[in-house]
């Protein structure tokens, strides 16, 4: 049993570094446009669909397609920021609450649209990588790593830098990073805060399709799965604190840990009820989340 | 709620009341019974949603946890029916409080996701769980006598109606919400404890949904996950209430006999495009944020009424015209 | 010597980086009223949401009637006496303004009707009888400010405080305010006022507490405080009225 541990703990990390470019998009939204997104394992779908049908018509591999569906859905994403912010700006007194019904709206319509184009079927997205596996024998130890998910920890740390960089090192991020502190301040300052968050959330959409593609070649997908990814991004950014960006790969790797700690070691079917109940426990104990740094 | 409004509404109880009489069909008092059931869950949604500003997409699992246990208590324990009910409303109730303390403390933004989370959580559980029958669900002995459900439904709906009418706009109770609602800070300075009134407020809504449900596991004498635990409740509930209007009693009560009526209609035509119906809920709900926020009744009684039940205005910073001194 | 009602002991607050209070104490006696005045940013309303309830302070005591209250949350405080206004008001926008001030009265009347009609002899001393059905969003700003003051004071409260209740109006309804203050004073209240308008601290307070940066800098009758040097220095650059 304790041989499997090394396993359990790989698969993990690799999918926990998955649910880190699904949670940081989402993150991203909140602090700058105080929304949260409900529609996000939707857009996670979309792009998996769109991947799916690219694949499906050119025969090419889906790999090859993540910048084309990522741009495509940075399209999407900036087109329907504005109707989002027409719909929080409203008279009632509650923007983030009627975002919030909006959202929920938008996702009931976008599964709605996708169980009617795609159906009721599941598919799975292929690679060149899908069908190989790394093998790692070493005094005892027995480590099989499917090359593809190790692809897609590979991307997710390239997402991670590459939104880390954008943040940090560019006057986009700065300004970026000023609105989310506070709005106010920051258009005084003339930033703009309308075309940035268009932007952001253009970023966010179009990261989660990208991400789509790659659980599309990892997992199977179907027009309803984007419920369990929206709850996991949103367990993902509880835990680390809502807002607090830091603190995202740490929650995003417990719950791979416990996912993949379930699969291996107890009963699969259990693995949501555990996730719940350990956020469920978390959430009386620290409201802020893990780092006591949320909103 | 105006005099003339508790007029329409009486009239509209009348007129359910003798519906039997005046109609032998079957099928009609079958829609007509499911009618209440959707008015039910739809105010009991807004008393948590539009009173007291917490969005609670997981109120389809209250809806199934009374469902499932009527079911359990009648099946594995052999309660009678007058017996499990009130003890699955008993159970939603508890499930509140259990379910509000740890997530009620946060912004109602995270209750909102913390609360569908949940709710696939109890449907998970239903999944696995022997003595709920797994996927394959339970089925009760079957009672078949429409008038019976029909005046059942028609009794808890009205007594429901009758009693948070009295709770949420004529005492204290009501107030204490509405305030929390505006400004919870602000309300804490005015001796208000909101986690207190928040629970309180959603074993309210929790409790009649879970009696409903309860009635509904006799009616049609099968349940499972999907039917009872699924997102389709809570999703519906949602729209009734936004589309009728937030906040007030009307509200979802105009917009359940409306969105009911429309869901009717389409299933009775449409029935090969049930997935079209997904779209047009999330439009309507995302429509009716952008373009109705106060729902049907706030476009029907546009008559500013002052503050009974309309949207909260943004404040003014400017003080706009004359003004009294002082 | 009256007894003293508040008292604030070595409080200091620190957010983060910034050290928003730093050792302030004073007394406030009953019946007095006490003015809290200093630059902006001085750390006059972290001061207030320390001593209501709304904010731990890092370090020191707040006694209220004897009792420590310290880290007490604002409905404990509520309860035990303690009224207060915001800076920025706090209206429950989408509700009457006879709604606001009787949910304020349940405190005291827990039904309904009671508060309601209690409510009623508020709005009657404050000045807004003529306006109980109105949105409270309709309000103009001085209706506002004085909705603040009606809805403390149905708490019955016996420790008032006040933050800027008269800045932004204009000097009529100014002096309408300043008016009411000195009436609920003359019925028992203790009052600690934050304001930033000189002249209206100077003449109702009968001391006066002066923040600059965090630190107490002076403290006692307004005519010796407004000689201080050091308080005139903090105030260079800014306008005083």
């Amino acid at each position: 049993m304790l041989q499997l541990l090394p396993q359990a703990i790989v698969d993990g990390l690799l999918i926990g570094g998955i649910y880190i470019t699904v949670a940081l998009g989402f993150s991203l939204a909140f602090g700058v446009m105080h929304i949260i997104d409900f529609a996000v394992g939707e857009w996670i779908m979309l792009g998996a669909f769109l991947g799916y049908y690219l694949t499906q018509w050119t025969g090419a591999d889906a790999l090859v397609f993540l910048p084309v569906v990522f741009v495509v859905f940075l399209g999407v994403g900036y087109a329907i920021q504005p109707i989002i912010h027409r719909a929080i700006s409203g008279r009632r007194g509650n923007p983030v609450l009627m975002g919030l019904v909006f959202t929920f709206g938008l996702m009931l319509a976008i599964r709605g649209l996708g169980l009617t184009v795609f159906g009721f079927y599941s598919h799975s997205l292929s690679s060149i990588l899908s069908a190989k596996s790394v093998f790692l024998e070493k005094g005892g130890l027995f480590l099989t790593v499917p090359v593809i998910r190790l692809t897609g920890f590979v991307y997710a740390l390239v997402i991670m830098a590459a939104l880390y960089w954008i943040l940090k090192k560019t006057d986009f991020g700065l300004a970026v990073r000023a609105l989310s502190q506070n709005r106010e301040a920051a258009g005084l300052m003339g930033i703009n805060a309308r075309r940035i968050s268009s932007w952001v959330y253009g970023i966010h959409v179009g990261v989660s399709a990208m991400t789509g593609v790659i659980i599309g070649c990892i997992f199977t997908i179907s027009a309803q799965m984007g419920g369990d990814y929206t709850i996991l991004a949103f367990f993902v950014v509880v835990l680390a604190g809502m807002g607090y960006l830091a603190g995202v790969p740490w929650a995003a790797f417990l719950l791979g840990l416990v996912q993949s700690f379930f699969l291996i070691f107890g009963n699969p079917s259990y693995t949501m009820l555990a996730v719940f109940v350990i956020l469920y426990i978390i959430l009386l104990i620290s409201p802020k989340g893990l780092f006591a740094k949320g909103v | 709620m105006g005099r003339k409004t508790m007029v329409g509404v009486a009239g509209l109880g009348l007129a359910f009341a003798v519906l039997p009489l005046v109609s032998q069909d079957t099928f009609v008092l079958r829609v007509a019974t499911e009618a209440l059931m959707w008015i039910g869950l739809a105010i009991s949604w807004d008393v948590l949603g539009g009173y007291t500003g917490y969005l609670n997409f997981g109120h389809g699992a209250f809806f199934g946890l009374g469902a499932y246990t009527t079911a359990i208590l009648m099946m594995k324990a052999g309660w009678p029916f007058w017996a499990s009910l009130p003890a699955g409303g008993l159970v939603a109730g508890l499930g509140a409080v259990v379910a509000g303390i740890p997530t009620l403390r946060l912004k109602g933004a995270y209750f909102a996701i913390a609360t569908w989370a949940m709710s696939r959580a109890v449907q998970q559980l239903a999944l696995v769980l022997e003595v709920t029958g797994g996927p394959d669900g339970m089925r009760l002995p079957p009672f078949l006598n429409p008038q019976f459900f029909f005046y059942l439904m028609l009794a808890l709906v009205a007594v429901l109606f009758v009693t948070l009418w009295f709770l949420l706009e004529r005492s204290s109770f009501g107030l204490k919400v509405k305030a929390i609602r505006e400004d919870e800070e602000g309300a804490m300075a005015l001796g208000l404890k909101p986690t207190v009134i928040k629970v309180q407020s959603f074993v309210l809504s929790a409790t009649p949904a879970g009696i409903l449900g309860g009635v509904y596991a006799y009616w049609i004498t099968f349940i499972d996950p999907a039917s009872v635990l699924g997102d389709l409740v809570t999703d519906q509930s949602v729209v009734m209430a936004v589309f009728g209007g937030l906040g007030t009693l009307v509200g979802p009560l105009i917009g359940a006999i409306l969105v009911f009526a429309f869901k009717t209609v389409f299933w009775a035509y449409l029935a090969d495009f049930q997935v079209l119906y997904l779209i047009i809920l999330g439009v309507m709900i995302a429509g009716s944020v952008v373009f109705l926020p106060d729902g049907v009744v706030g476009l029907v009684f546009r008559t500013a009424r002052g503050a009974k039940g309309a949207p909260p205005e943004r404040p003014a910073e400017e003080p706009a015209g004359r003004e009294a001194v002082g | 010597m009256r007894p003293v009602i508040l008292k604030v002991e070595g409080v200091s607050k620190r957010f983060g980086g910034l050290l928003a209070l730093d050792d302030v104490s004073f007394e406030v006696r009953q019946n007095e009223i006490v003015g809290l005045i200093g630059p902006n940013g001085a750390g006059k309303t972290t001061l207030f949401n320390v001593v209501s309830g709304y904010c731990r302070p890092t370090a020191g005591r707040v006694t209220y009637e004897g009792r420590d209250v310290t880290g007490r949350r604002p409905y404990t405080l509520a309860r035990m006496g303690v009224g207060r206004t915001f800076q920025v008001v706090k209206p429950f926008a989408g509700l009457s303004v006879l709604e606001n001030v009787t949910i304020a009265s349940l405190l005291r009347h827990p039904r309904r009707s009671r508060a309601e009609r209690h409510a009623r002899e508020v709005l009657e001393v404050t000045g807004l009888a003529d306006r109980a059905h109105r949105p409270a969003s309709g309000l103009t700003l001085a209706g506002r400010k004085r909705l603040e003051i009606a809805k403390a004071l149905a708490l019955e409260p016996r420790l008032l405080l006040l933050d800027e209740v008269v800045a932004g109006l204009n000097p009529t309804e100014a002096d309408r305010t300043i008016e009411l203050i000195l009436r609920i004073r003359d019925q028992g209240m203790t009052i600690l006022i934050v304001e930033h308008i000189m002249r209206v601290i100077m003449n109702i307070s009968e001391r006066v507490v002066v923040l600059n940066y965090g630190e107490k800098i002076a403290e006692g009758p307004p005519e010796e405080v407004a000689r201080d040097p050091t308080v005139i220095e903090a105030y260079l650059g800014e306008v005083a009225a």
